[in-house]
């Protein structure tokens, strides 16, 4: 049977009124994100935010990358900072891991950390587009991002992380 | 997701909100200039931004935009007559000129001066293109006339149309920067549209369902990159700019016309979709306008003597659940436009974003929001201008390119991204 319930059904469902009879409930389960700075200036707006209301947010800096066998999603692993000093592993961080947001600047060292099976965004901030420093951070990230945002501003950071639900 | 109160203030444009004190900084389109199609012709209710407003044509060919109700008891002025340099309310005779400007109450001495006293809100209306124009801001704050490439073709290289789009603007306005639904919705249009099928683009848009993005910031707005694989290891790349605050262009595909954009609010319930197709160097043949005016691409067939889609939310689009069994459709309903249209209405008057769960490849709407945003806060407390009202910014274009894999789109395709007169459009 293929017919709607009413005729015009549409007419009658996209009211605001109707829209009062959403079910009302959680949709989605917290997401757990790791925010990954890959450079130090990166790591400086990183830092500027942390102590914003967050969910399950990990806020990381990369130090140094190590090679990864055995770990199939993985190309490398590496050493990440915790905002309190403390080390851990990127592929310990990951274990759970909803989403992955690397941040990089136009900062020279990037030698960013990737993973494949994961919600992966990379963030470039830069008010300089033509700096080659951001084509070098874009060209880096290019292959393991399923998206790649270059911004000017910085608020752009905050405002992402948000509406990814971090 | 976004918290309601900025769902709030990107959504609500009536006058002295955020949003709507943002969008009265640019010039708009009002109307077709074929609704007002001769020099008192009859006049045409126009809804814009929440505000009543009825346009007409006077004896010398003048644009008017004015309030739609006449100040002596509240007569829709759409009833009035169009004849001898004004509008006249048919109740008592008052009569109005294009600038609102009352010339005569009959009921008063010519010599009493009254209705100089008279005058009505009125906004300008100007032609550019296909396309009357208006400015709702302050006048001292005029910007320069618009300059978008598809109104200032030659006539014969260009079509507007428009829709009317049951719910509010910004979701209408997101689904023109989202271009991974492509592959998706309107999956079957690439085969069988002809304004569309038989680019050689189309076979990586349909060989790659899971395309990578790109959101660069410019000048006016954003371009945003969709990235597809293509032969050899390159990429066929999808740019779509994004002007502030509601332009936005489709990538072109072959040698097709290059489609594209406005998205105006009506109220903070309805918008117009407008829709325009245009070749930068050659004029369209007679099989491309006649497919745009039987609704193909991005145009709809109307409801007879309106510019409501024939396909609406009163006949349930006319969905055809064998069609899209078929394979024909994605989702059932006819036209790319009405694709969209449909689903865009079914999530309400106004979608409550606080409940939506984005995911990394929507960063394209996450960035236009938030410079919609920031814009609009800027505009706001600093009275800052916003991008896109500079006329170099509407100077751009959509592309679609193969490139190497180690190219980024807004480095390589500077060029096409920008109106270059008499060059072709880069297109796959």
């Amino acid at each position: 049977m293929n017919a709607p319930t009413l005729l015009s059904s549409c007419a009658r469902a996209a009211t605001a009124a109707e829209a009062r009879y959403r079910i009302d409930y959680p949709n989605s389960r917290a997401r757990s994100s790791r925010i990954v700075a890959l450079d130090d200036e990166a790591a400086a707006i990183m830092r500027r935010i942390e102590d914003d209301v967050w969910g399950d947010t990990h806020f990381l800096t990369f130090r140094a990358r190590h090679p990864a066998p055995g770990i199939a999603a993985l190309s490398i692993d590496a050493t990440l900072a915790r905002p309190d000093g403390g080390e851990t592993r990127l592929s310990a961080e990951l274990a759970g891991a909803d989403v992955v947001v690397m941040i990089a600047s136009s900062g020279a060292g990037i030698e960013a950390c990737f993973v494949r099976n994961i919600m992966t965004a990379g963030l470039i901030v830069s008010r300089d587009r033509a700096d080659p420093d951001v084509e070098r951070a874009v060209r880096a990230l290019r292959p393991y991002a399923a998206v790649l945002v270059i911004a000017a501003d910085e608020e752009f950071v905050p405002a992402m992380l948000h509406a990814l639900r971090a | 997701m976004l918290r309601k109160d900025v769902n709030d203030l990107l959504t609500q444009t009536g006058t002295g909100t955020a949003m709507g004190d943002l969008f009265r900084q640019y010039w708009m389109p009002a109307l077709l200039a074929e609704e007002l199609p001769e020099n008192d012709c009859p006049p045409v209710r126009v809804k814009l931004m929440s505000e009543r407003l009825v346009a007409f044509r006077d004896s010398e060919g003048r644009y008017g935009l004015i309030d739609e109700f006449c100040a002596h008891r509240g007569v829709s002025l759409w009833f009035g007559r169009n004849e001898e340099g004004g509008l006249r309310c048919p109740y008592h005779g008052w009569k109005y000129d294009y600038t609102g400007q009352c010339i005569e109450v009959p009921s008063e001495p010519e010599e009493s001066g009254f209705c100089s006293k008279i005058k009505l809100k009125n906004y300008p209306l100007i032609k550019v293109g296909d396309i009357l124009w208006t400015h709702m801001g302050d006048p001292e704050n005029r910007p320069p006339k618009p300059e978008w490439e598809f109104a200032t073709v030659p006539p014969e290289q260009t079509f507007t149309s428009k829709r009317w789009q049951e719910c509010n603007w910004l979701q209408a306005m997101e689904g023109g920067i989202d271009s991974s639904h492509v592959s998706w919705l309107h999956s079957g249009a690439l085969v069988s549209d002809p304004l569309f099928k038989g680019a050689r683009g189309n076979k990586y848009n349909q060989g790659d369902k899971r395309p990578f993005f790109e959101v660069v910031d410019a000048d006016g707005g954003l371009f945003i990159g969709a990235r597809r694989n293509a032969e050899d290891g390159k990429y066929y790349w999808r740019i779509t700019p994004w002007v502030m605050p509601s332009f936005t262009m489709i990538p072109p595909r072959g040698d097709h016309p290059v489609h594209g954009h406005f998205w105006v609010p009506i109220d903070d319930e309805n918008c117009w979709a407008w829709s325009f197709d245009y070749h930068p160097v050659r004029a369209l043949t007679r099989d491309e306008r006649k497919a745009m005016q039987d609704g193909y691409g991005v145009h709809v067939k109307y409801t007879p003597g309106t510019y409501r889609p024939l396909a609406n939310k009163d006949n349930d689009y006319l969905i055809d659940r064998a069609a899209q069994k078929r394979g024909e459709t994605y989702s059932g309903v006819e036209g790319i436009a009405m694709q969209d249209a449909s689903l865009q209405e079914s999530m309400g008057p106004i979608v409550d974003r606080t409940k939506e769960n984005l995911v990394s490849t929507d960063n394209g709407i996450i960035m236009a929001r938030h410079r919609l945003r920031k814009a609009a806060v800027a505009l706001r407390d600093k009275g800052e201008t916003p991008p896109g009202v500079d006329p170099a910014h509407h100077k751009v274009r959509s592309a679609s390119v193969v490139l190497p894999p180690d190219q980024a789109f807004v480095d390589a395709c500077k060029e096409d991204l920008t109106v270059r007169p008499g060059v072709k459009q880069s297109s796959v």
